[in-house]
């Protein structure tokens, strides 16, 4: 162990995760608290067990939704209160750092001390009307410098770095086809899924229509109702609960490289913060694991381009090699590097990082079932783009 | 049209930019401590790390480069929904190297333009009393 082990390793220890659907005639929170009281029995707990609660509870649309806590979101004191805990820690980043941040905050807090038994959640609501669309015409504060240009929302941002990788490099839609389909045909074998059951070909993606050129339908991940909840605790008290524990071996937080207009990324600034959080992710590792040592490798692909930067900056390829590198079956999960294993939110329905998180944990504690990597001993969960997620590493306990 | 399709609420912080397009003008935040060229303003200058920095709109040239376009063809706001599909181009203006913006390209039927293209700012109303500046490419 390396100096970076501070206080007591912690693990995670049971998880939970709902039915994934389009929208559900049921309230976020209803579906939270029966997926929290899921993962804690998972666990071999009880309600009583559980001291500390963290959760990411942003809903991540532009559009100006309401945010009722318990029905569009929950955060971590609404469900402590309403599960009934006797919590000493709820907390909460709320950003835009799918699950990175959460993961962070309970694995101190239980190194720590400050807990002893965390429960991890992330609600995700899909809400009535359009997701990301303005409702108002009115602009101001940081959206005067994009939105009266026409570019508003996440699908158009991730425009234009992903052309400019295409006017860079040369990099085609059969390309980026293959990454979709990857995904989507690992969340077909997936129970919870939104995709369950629903491979896609290769034909129909690129038969489908352009949202903000180059960026297609089905390069976005679909707006869902769903949740996931994972219990954590320190490796001593995982000895006596009765799966194995998956523990958390290190992680690395993106960062801004650069001041600039709301929403407006630039390809070079993800590439520059995604070097930088993967050199300092093989620093914090406590064991030591780099790239060569992963078993099962969770790249993020809320937006399917996100791949090939997560592929560059981990140096799985050269800058500018991914498009290639993803072709011909060398990302199969069963006889190539498995970064779209658990589905990935292409495959799933956006779950904001629960995919990769939940993918490592199944596959760390040997719970894949027939989806069961041959090798899984050590995982990588990609969260986000560079900039603002992060990444972090676990490892078989 | 018996709504104004976008309403612009201009503050102190963007004002000299809004009134230099109804002016046909490009002006950007410069520094008072640094000089150098910032957008969006804010509270502490990125570049210096001046918390006075005392933003002034500075009329700059608008000519630039295409880093990046894409073609918007579905509104996400009402100002657009006669628009799309629009071309929206990421460009480096060359009053600071690095420094982005994105505007609409303006050219009427304009084709797709290609990596380094090289551009120069152009003004459009968008609704009564907002003009927006955005792009159209130059002619060697």
């Amino acid at each position: 162990m390396s100096t970076r082990s501070a206080g007591r390793q912690v693990a995670i220890v049971g998880y939970a995760h709902s039915r994934i659907e389009r929208r559900s005639d049921r309230p976020l929170g209803a579906i939270t608290v029966d997926t929290a009281r899921d993962a804690i029995t998972d666990a071999g707990l009880t309600v009583a067990d559980i001291d500390g609660f963290v959760s990411d509870p942003r809903l991540p649309s532009v559009g100006g939704h309401e945010v009722v806590d318990g029905v569009s979101v929950v955060t971590s004191p609404w469900l402590a209160q309403t599960l009934g805990a006797d919590a000493r820690l709820a907390a909460g980043h709320v950003g835009y750092s799918p699950i990175t941040s959460s993961v962070i905050v309970a694995a101190n807090a239980l190194a720590s001390g400050a807990c002893d038994y965390v429960l991890l959640h992330r609600s995700l609501h899909n809400p009535a009307g359009r997701y990301h669309a303005a409702t108002s015409p009115d602009v101001g504060g940081e959206a005067q410098w994009t939105v009266p240009h026409g570019m508003v929302g996440p699908p158009v941002g991730i425009a234009l770095p992903y052309n400019e990788y295409i006017l860079r490099y040369g990099a085609t839609r059969e390309a980026l086809a293959e990454v979709v389909v990857e995904g989507r045909r690992n969340g077909a074998r997936l129970p919870w899924s939104y995709w369950h059951g629903k491979p896609l070909t290769v034909e129909h993606y690129l038969s489908a229509r352009m949202i903000s050129d180059p960026i297609s339908l089905y390069d976005c991940d679909i707006p869902v109702d769903g949740v996931a909840a994972f219990v954590l605790t320190t490796t001593d008290r995982a000895a006596d609960l009765p799966h194995r524990p998956v523990v958390v071996d290190g992680y690395a937080k993106g960062m801004p490289v650069a001041h600039r207009p709301q929403g407006l990324l630039v390809l070079d600034d993800m590439m520059e913060a995604g070097f930088t959080l993967v050199n300092r992710l093989w620093e914090q590792s406590q064991t030591g694991i780099t790239r060569d040592d992963i078993d099962v490798p969770q790249l993020y692909d809320g937006f399917a381009p996100l791949i090939y930067v997560w592929l560059e900056a981990l140096g799985y390829c050269g800058v500018g090699e991914a498009h290639e590198f993803v072709r011909d079956g060398r990302i199969s999960a069963e006889t190539g590097l498995p970064i779209l294993s658990g589905g990935g939110a292409i495959g799933n329905g956006r779950m904001h990082g629960v995919p990769q998180m939940l993918e490592c944990y199944l596959q760390l504690s040997g719970r894949a079932g027939e989806r069961q990597l041959d090798r899984a001993e050590v995982g990588l969960a990609c969260h986000g783009l560079p900039l603002y997620g992060g990444a972090v590493l676990y490892r078989a306990g | 049209m018996s709504s104004a399709p976008i309403r612009l609420s201009p503050d102190t912080g963007s004002s000299g930019y809004w009134d230099a397009a109804r002016r046909n003008e490009l002006a950007l935040p410069v520094c008072d401590e640094c000089g150098n060229l910032t957008l969006p303003p804010a509270p502490v200058c990125p570049n210096c790390g001046t918390t006075a920095p005392r933003w002034r709109f500075t009329p700059v040239s608008g000519r630039g480069t295409v880093r990046s376009w894409t073609l918007v063809r579905n509104s996400f706001h009402p100002a657009f929904d006669h628009l799309v599909p629009y071309l929206v181009a990421d460009v480096e203006l060359d009053a600071q190297p690095g420094l982005r913006v994105v505007g609409r390209l303006l050219d009427e039927g304009a084709e797709p333009p290609r990596l380094g293209d090289r551009v120069q700012t152009s003004f459009q109303e968008l609704a009564d009393g907002l003009t927006v500046p955005g792009f159209v490419r130059e002619h060697t």
